[in-house]
């Protein structure tokens, strides 16, 4: 195969062959409420941390599911814990719990 | 003789199954709780996807059901399933014997005030889609020219917490007919429509979102509102998240219309107390079956027409109204002809 | 009946007492004595690891408060109401209450009257260990002949006594196996299931008394009796004689004592000795440092496994819940089962209602909290930037200077009907004030405590507390009880009064600043936990809703109120779960059939709405509605 250059800068692709399904699973275990988000974005919304910071439970459970586990770290980081995504969220998700036990799976 | 057939609730379902049974050669006795005819449909204005005036279109249904034993401002007291019949005694005195029953109680509109944190009933500003249609109705638009106007769409309907996760069908293609027609009265305004998934399934659906996209320039916001506070000039301020640009959002506007969902309706629940009539576990009535007899339940005798067995589009509940028709006949025949 | 009598003449007091035994011993009392031992070299062993768990700081304020007069009385009175009187379960449920105060007062004034009756009549054996001095205050009325014709009035005052107190037990103990056959009669719907331990010492607790009935019966013509042990003496020697049964009883009786010492470590009964230190304790104002040791550690031998919390918890509406009570967890804790221990603690709401009624008033949600901090504290999080929104409010001039600064909290933001009201009311009574977060905030860090993530909430306290004080504000105003109950506790705010609006409105009302109108709206106010048994507010809302409406009763309320079910507290509680305890709350306000109900907390009032089949209101809500133009 002839290199054309294209694997020297590497792919921004988000590449679903390689995410950790494992610690996933894990946390699905941990906290099936994971599984239930449908991105709607209430709680970004009403998020006391995310007028500061970038804070988002949606986003943070998306870049779970793509593998970008530094990603989903950081948007959590900020989180008071304030409990209002909890309350906002039209599925119902313990969005808490689902806080905690992401870092505490991914966290170092 | 004729077969007695009570058909509970004057709406669409209602009216259009009456119509039919009635052209089937049945005795109908159709009893409305309210004072005119016509359900919901009597309370709109434009209907989605063509804006045809609901008026019309309900007296093109009035129409078909002259002749039919019409009972307004009746409910049904009690209803007491005999060995081939149904006894109903009703609000206004009347006992009838109906050898049918169909049930289309329709839906009511989800309270919007539940939804705390969007304000109706606090703000001024905040109505829901029901009141935009009487508003454009009675021609009674706010006076002041609104400089920006934002649409919720899910009030009520895919969220568990306000006991109604299943989708209303028809909040999506409401909300954008609504907000291209508050635009035509108002193209200076900017119309924002804030959404969870848009589901334009429709006929014509589609054309409609792409016409308030490009002929009326309304902004699709891909995201829940979350929030709905004061400013201190008394204006509304959303939030919400931008999930497209992953930020969260906020704007401020003039009104707010909130697109409140389908519930089960209050009238159609005590009825199904008196028979024990099974719901599934969004509180409408279940089915025999949800593929093969959705107008047949569980009671021989018994059936559903319309957003009593879940949230319908207009042509649908008259499609089912229709079926239930052919249904009931169906029954009656196999019944009444074993001798 | 000389037999009985081998060393007559021995010891003979002016009395006419005369020691039966040589060296007043006898084999049967070895069972007691070897119980007795153990149990006090087990409580000594289990003080010394208490006290050597706390923090020096801690014991140093024990020590200190043993000294301080007021706490000193305040420790006698919660000793004597608390372990002995019972007065916290008389006041719910006066039968339980009975039955505990009779076992456990008539047990004590029975041990207190015995040695009384030594030291006045036969000093010498309570001299030493030599003496039997451990033993022998128990087995006196064995040890002793009394010449009937030297009785005097004294003993027979003691004798009566005696009789009595013997009887009040008795009839704390019928109660008690009744309550085992029946416990709803005595108002408890669940009870614990005993554990081995439990069942043995239960056992011999029903037992002990009736043997010293029976033991001192049979002796009651030698060493004296009253109305209860003299006839049954004279009934038994007309029936079976009386020799035979002697030894026997007296045996069964120390044998029952003694297995019951042995057993209580592991048994519920622990509390009966470990709750004086308890009190002790929590008077000199300790807290819970870990969910183990130390001062936990003396709340979990200090649970009596009673129960009472099961009917308590919240949570009791689903009986798949009924596990996750505070005396399981305690239980748990006894045992290390860490991986129940961090379920349950994970799963409760946080309420607080088990400690409310606790009768030996464990705090089992602190140690549930603490048990968290085990857990998350060490969650990493970066707060840096509300270090830099502290400090560019701190350069900017106090803004609120003398005026009430509302911090309307998190929560509040979601029911702008709360906000809009409290303002309302603030601008009536023509009150001052600067809203903190209206279009955005911190939170006050009271979730983050709850979550165990202690160090990460002292971040968003200082961050608040940093430009609360640079506002300059008089008052604080909350509307949150969440944010009251840290801002009370944990905040420090020196020379500004922290109020939650019920209390501001009242202060109003008082003041003549706002005029409520009385109508004749029935209503029903429901206490917020936090609020309520968090900071000990009840009456402030009601005074103001009386002057407003017919404010009626729910069957449970004030401190006994049930949480609506979306606490903050429990962090693996379902929705669907939360959503049922919702409507046990609501069916407990409606039970008067009220026209509305009233509450004040966001979270409370978003949860009962979801469920009421009347109204609900906010208090400031109706307070506004109902205001004299």
């Amino acid at each position: 195969m002839i290199d054309f250059g294209f694997t020297v800068s590497p792919s921004s692709r988000i590449n679903l062959d390689k995410c950790d399904k494992k610690s996933f699973s894990a946390l699905a275990a941990l906290e099936p409420d994971v599984l239930k988000c449908m991105a709607c974005g209430s709680c970004s919304a009403s998020c006391t941390a995310a007028h500061f910071e970038p804070t988002s439970v949606r986003r943070a459970i998306l870049s779970l599911q793509n593998g970008q586990v530094e990603q989903a770290l950081d948007l959590l980081k900020s989180c008071m814990l304030c409990g209002k995504c909890t309350m906002v969220c039209p599925r119902g998700i313990n969005t808490r719990h689902l806080i905690i036990s992401i870092q505490k799976i991914y966290g170092k | 003789m004729k077969k007695n057939i009570l058909v509970i609730g004057g709406g669409p379902a209602g009216l259009e199954a009456s119509a039919n049974l009635k052209r089937l050669g049945y005795n109908v006795i159709l009893i409305e709780k309210d004072k005119q005819l016509g359900g919901h449909l009597a309370k709109w204005d434009r209907l989605f996807p063509d804006g045809v005036s609901a008026k019309q279109t309900l007296n093109a249904l009035l129409d078909e059901v002259s002749g039919v034993n019409c009972f307004t401002e009746t409910e049904v007291q009690q209803l007491n399933v005999l060995e081939k019949s149904y006894n109903a005694i009703l609000s206004n005195g009347i006992t009838i014997l109906a050898d049918a029953v169909l049930l289309a109680s329709g839906f009511d509109l989800f309270k919007a005030e539940k939804k705390e944190e969007y304000g109706y009933g606090i703000y001024e500003g905040v109505i829901t889609n029901a009141d935009l249609e009487e508003a454009f109705r009675e021609k009674k638009l706010p006076a002041k020219h609104p400089q920006a106007i934002g649409f919720v769409h899910c009030v009520g309907s895919r969220d568990e917490k306000a006991g109604n996760p299943a989708c209303s069908k028809v909040c999506c293609a409401t909300a954008v007919k609504q907000a291209c027609e508050v635009k035509e009265v108002y193209p200076d305004a900017d119309v924002y429509c804030f959404y969870m998934d848009l589901r334009m399934f429709g006929r014509h659906y589609e054309d409609l979102y792409l016409k308030a996209q490009k002929e009326f320039g309304i902004r699709f916001i891909r995201g829940r509102v979350s929030e709905v506070a004061e400013t201190t000039d008394g204006r509304l301020q959303v939030k919400a998240e931008d999930t497209l640009s992953s930020k969260p959002l906020k704007v401020t506007l003039d009104m707010l219309v909130l697109m409140a969902g389908m519930r089960p309706s209050e009238s159609g629940k005590s009825v199904g107390r008196q028979l024990n009539l099974t719901t599934e576990e969004d509180g409408f009535f279940s089915s025999a079956d949800n593929l093969l007899s959705i107008q047949r339940s569980k009671l021989p005798g018994f059936f559903y027409a319309g957003a009593c067995t879940g949230a319908k589009t207009l042509p649908d509940t008259l499609h089912e109204a229709r079926s239930a028709a052919i249904e009931i006949d169906r029954y009656i025949k196999e019944k009444f002809s074993e001798k | 009946m000389t037999r009985l009598l081998i060393a007559a003449g021995q010891h003979v007091t002016p009395e006419g007492i005369i020691d039966r035994y040589p060296n007043s011993y006898n084999h049967f009392v070895l069972p007691f004595v070897i119980g007795i031992s153990f149990i006090l070299v087990y409580l000594l062993i289990g003080l010394i690891r208490v006290l050597y768990h706390l923090t020096g700081e801690d014991r140093i304020k024990l020590l200190k408060s043993l000294f301080i007069p007021k706490t000193a009385l305040k420790n006698l009175k919660d000793i004597f109401c608390d372990c002995l009187i019972h007065t916290k379960i008389w006041e719910r449920k006066p039968l339980l209450g009975y039955m505990h105060s009779a076992i456990a007062f008539g047990w004590f004034m029975l041990i207190v009257l015995g040695h009384l009756e030594v030291a006045l009549f036969a000093p010498r054996h309570l001299e030493g260990i030599s003496e039997g001095s451990l033993y022998y205050p128990i087995f006196y009325r064995f040890f002793i002949w009394i010449n009937p014709e030297h009785e005097t009035l004294r003993g027979t005052v003691f004798f009566f006594l005696m009789d009595f107190f013997l009887l009040y037990v008795l009839s704390g103990i019928g109660l008690a196996m009744f309550k085992r056959v029946r416990s709803i009669a005595l108002g408890m719907r669940h009870t614990t299931k005993p554990s081995l331990a439990d069942r043995v010492a239960l056992y011999c607790l029903w037992a002990i008394f009736p043997l010293r009935l029976l033991a001192e019966s049979f002796t009651a013509d030698l060493s004296g009796g009253s109305f209860l042990t003299k006839p049954v003496n004279w009934m038994f020697r007309a029936f079976f004689g009386n020799e035979l049964n002697f030894m026997p009883t007296w045996w069964a009786y120390s044998i029952c004592l003694g297995l019951f010492f042995l057993a209580m470590p592991f048994s519920r009964y622990m509390h009966i000795l470990t709750e004086p230190l308890l009190i002790l304790m929590r008077n000199a104002g300790l807290k819970v440092r870990k969910p183990r040791k130390g001062f936990a550690e003396a709340e979990i031998y200090a649970c009596s496994s009673c129960g009472l919390c099961i009917d308590a918890c919240p949570m009791n509406t689903q009986k798949k819940n009924l596990k996750y009570s505070s005396v399981y967890f305690i239980r748990f804790l006894r045992r290390h089962n860490n991986r129940k221990i961090n379920e349950i603690a994970d799963k409760c709401l946080m309420c607080g209602k088990c400690a409310a009624i606790c009768p030996v008033g464990v705090n089992s949600p602190e140690i549930r909290r603490v048990q968290r901090e085990t857990l998350n504290n060490s969650i990493s999080y970066d707060y840096s930037y509300l270090d830099n929104i502290a400090e560019e409010k701190l350069t900017s001039e106090a803004s609120a200077k003398g005026k009430v600064l509302y911090f309307a909290g998190c929560m509040s933001h979601l029911t702008p009907k709360i906000i809009k009201s409290v303002e309302s009311l603030l601008k009536a009574s023509g009150t001052e004030y600067e809203f903190m977060d209206k279009d955005s905030g911190i939170c006050c860090g009271r979730p983050l405590m709850l979550a165990g993530k202690t160090e990460a909430a002292r971040k968003t306290i200082q961050a608040n507390k940093a430009l609360i004080e640079a506002s300059g504000c008089k008052t604080l105003l909350l509307s949150c009880p969440i944010c009251l109950k840290v801002f009370k506790e944990e905040y420090g705010l020196k020379g500004i009064e922290i109020l939650h609006y019920t209390q501001l409105v009242d202060k109003l009302v008082k003041e003549g600043k706002i005029a409520p109108q009385k109508g004749s709206v029935s209503m029903v106010y429901h206490d917020p936990c936090e609020l309520g048994r968090g900071c000990g507010i009840y009456n402030e809302p009601r005074n103001v809703l009386s002057a407003i409406g017919d404010l009626k009763k729910a069957p449970k309320e004030k401190d006994e109120s049930i949480c609506c079910g979306y606490s903050l507290g429990s962090m693996t509680l379902e929705e669907k779960d939360r959503s049922k305890i919702a409507e046990s709350s609501v069916d407990n306000l409606m039970a008067g059939n009220p026209e509305c109900i009233v509450t004040a907390c966001p979270m409370c009032y978003r949860a009962i709405r979801s469920k009421s089949p009347v109204p609900v209101k906010d208090f400031a809500e109706i307070v506004a509605e109902n205001m004299k133009q």
